[in-house]
């Protein structure tokens, strides 16, 4: 049954010119197999790779009501891409998710069924419990993500089994102050909007995802990234 | 009260109680205090952090042993990324 609920996806994209054409077409068959209403809102921070000129052949592919194009004169970061986007949406449920096909759309009725279920105010994916799963990390890798969430868990106590992943299921609302109760950035920004949900007593759901990383392109987990997320972590445990 | 703050109290806490424990032969020399109760006192901190780095240690490596590989997910991916390749140029979509 197509009910009332309309679901805005947020694609904030740099340099994705190769990947967004592709998530975009996982996200129709996705949508239209499940027999959901939807946007996808591209929110382009001036890639200089020509993503928005793909992005507009995808929008005369796909038609206006289902392409959205909100582009950005620069790279203004992430969480003033989501502020952005969900201004510019129409939808009453936001998806937030990268667009370097990581996360996979094939899981998005699995987070409609759960918030249904609950009447949830946030459904978000996890790489870490059964029927989940990660490709092409290696054990170094693992090991840095099982540790960084083991710390989040001790110091601040989420109830949430994979905080820095970030592909989630919002309701509109929720979204919005949970964005404007978030200090942060970078990997530590997912991480502190699970973490204020719960302060807020936001209800959470979550559904198993795989996780793949990047096909094309490289990702990146550096020192810089590593010492980011410790001092992120301090700050919410001093903050929270 | 944020987190940092709830940690230092329980910290405060525990001393508050441990430390006069400690120190009862000097500050309450009535308490029927034996050799060995003292010996067990004595060794709680150290126990606790022991512990607690055990609880750790074990908790990531099980975590990390049962972190799922899937292989299945990069496989299909890579057959619906032709797909999609396919369908998307049919569109006037241009993809590499």
């Amino acid at each position: 049954m197509a009910g009332k609920d309309k679901y805005s996806v947020l694609l904030p994209t740099y340099n994705e010119r190769q990947n967004l054409p592709i998530i975009t077409w996982l996200l129709v068959k996705a949508f239209t197999e499940a027999n959901l209403d939807y946007e996808i809102i591209v929110i382009d921070d001036a890639s200089p790779d020509g993503t928005l000129e793909v992005a507009k052949q995808l929008q005369q592919a796909y038609g206006e009501n289902h392409i959205v194009l909100q582009p950005r004169a620069g790279k203004l970061g992430l969480g003033t891409a989501y502020v952005h986007g969900i201004q510019h949406s129409t939808g009453n449920f936001i998806f937030i998710m990268d667009a370097d096909m990581s996360h996979h759309p094939k899981f998005i009725p699995e987070f409609v069924r759960k918030q249904k279920l609950g009447n949830l105010d946030v459904v978000t994916g996890t790489r870490y419990t059964s029927g989940g799963g990660v490709y092409g990390w290696d054990l170094r890798r693992k090991l840095t993500s099982r540790v960084a969430n083991y710390l989040a868990d001790v110091l601040l106590n989420p109830g949430v089994s994979d905080l820095t992943g970030s592909f989630r299921l919002y309701k509109k609302d929720v979204l919005a102050n949970l964005i404007s109760a978030t200090k942060s950035k970078g990997y530590v920004f997912q991480m502190e909007m699970m973490v204020r949900a719960r302060q807020f007593n936001y209800s959470i759901g979550e559904v198993p995802i795989t996780f793949v990383d990047r096909v094309f392109g490289e990702s990146k987990l550096g020192a810089d990234e590593i010492v980011g997320y410790l001092k992120g972590l301090i700050t919410l445990f001093t903050d929270v | 009260m944020t987190k940092a703050t709830q940690a230092l109290t329980t910290f405060a806490l525990f001393f508050a109680l441990w430390t006069p424990l400690f120190f009862h032969s000097s500050i309450l020399p009535f308490l029927p205090i034996s050799e060995s109760l003292d010996r067990v006192i004595a060794a709680i901190p150290l126990w606790l952090i022991v512990s607690f780095g055990s609880y750790s240690l074990a908790s990531i490596g099980y975590a990390l042993f049962t972190f799922r590989d899937c292989p299945e997910a990069h496989q299909s991916l890579l057959a619906e990324i032709n797909a999609a390749k396919t369908d998307l140029r049919a569109r006037g979509v241009s993809v590499d």
